[in-house]
């Protein structure tokens, strides 16, 4: 059977934020998951891309909605 | 069979307001949100959503499937939004693929090693930043990556559905979501720089 080449850490580093948000699947979360188990310095990697993650996540701020918006929209919209 | 007797009427068909009202109002707040973290302003962010509701109300009839009235109406603001500033992902100044591939935040943090005894070097880095900041990082990325990563981080939007928002494969969500979040990387390094957190513009040239 053919062995799949295992990854390179630029090819894991690629995949990271997919895998944060749990979009990888199948042979591509197999690798990755190898991958990880034998590079400490990826892992590290990986960590960092989480925190950058939450960070950016509670960073993004609140967007209340303007006073009378919805009031402005129902009125544009005819309803 | 005689074809006009299939040819829509003139008139646009009735729309049933109070439905649409039902399925669209409550994506109002997501609506403004991603629109003021596009426009960066709350008078342009309102516009835009106005705008929005008033063209999902046409295209109404064309909604085939309710569930995903959410994905429907971010289409349709997202496109309003590019289809004012056309950037191709090819266009955007001092990114080029293979460079913004090797960009990497993480090593230039530990290069630098700004705080030299910490063990959450990474962290502390992060932690300087200002809301302000990070919100003005955002808006230098180009819409086709700030749409995508805004639903992500903002409202939680899976792959599937980015893929439904922005009419493109799976496959195309993900790299775009790579690089915005590589360029978000790099535009907080420069950051950085500027506001003197960090001294390798130094090392670099002098």
């Amino acid at each position: 059977m053919e062995q799949k080449k295992p990854l390179s850490c630029a090819e894991a580093v690629r995949e990271f934020f997919a895998y944060l948000d749990r979009a990888l699947e199948g042979e591509a979360l197999e690798s990755l998951e190898a991958h990880l188990q034998a590079c400490l310095d990826c892992c590290d990697r990986l960590s960092f891309s989480r925190s950058f993650d939450d960070f950016v996540k509670t960073r993004v701020g609140d967007a209340p909605l303007p006073e009378g918006m919805e009031k402005r929209i129902r009125r544009a919209i005819g309803g | 069979m005689d074809s006009r007797a299939q040819k829509p009427a003139l008139e646009p068909q009735p729309v049933d307001k109070s439905r649409f009202e039902e399925l669209t109002l409550p994506y109002l707040r997501a609506l403004f949100a991603l629109a003021l973290r596009l426009t960066g302003d709350a008078t342009a962010a309102e516009d835009l959503v106005q705008e929005t509701y008033l063209k999902a109300l046409l295209a109404f009839p064309t909604l085939r499937d309710p569930e995903r009235t959410r994905s429907w109406l971010f289409r349709i603001l997202s496109r309003l939004v590019t289809d004012r500033h056309r950037t191709s992902s090819r266009e955007v100044a001092g990114c080029e693929p293979d460079e913004l591939d090797r960009f990497s935040l993480y090593d230039l943090i530990a290069d630098e090693d700004p705080f030299p005894y910490s063990e959450r070097l990474h962290d502390e880095f992060l932690a300087q930043f200002r809301d302000a900041e990070v919100r003005r990082a955002l808006m230098a990325l180009p819409e086709i990556y700030r749409v995508p990563l805004l639903l992500l981080y903002a409202e939680g939007l899976s792959y599937r559905e980015l893929a439904d928002v922005l009419e493109c494969p799976v496959g195309t969500v993900m790299s775009r979501l790579h690089r915005g979040r590589k360029i978000l990387e790099r535009e907080l390094w420069e950051c950085a720089k500027r506001r003197g957190l960090v001294k390798t513009w130094n090392k670099r040239n002098h």
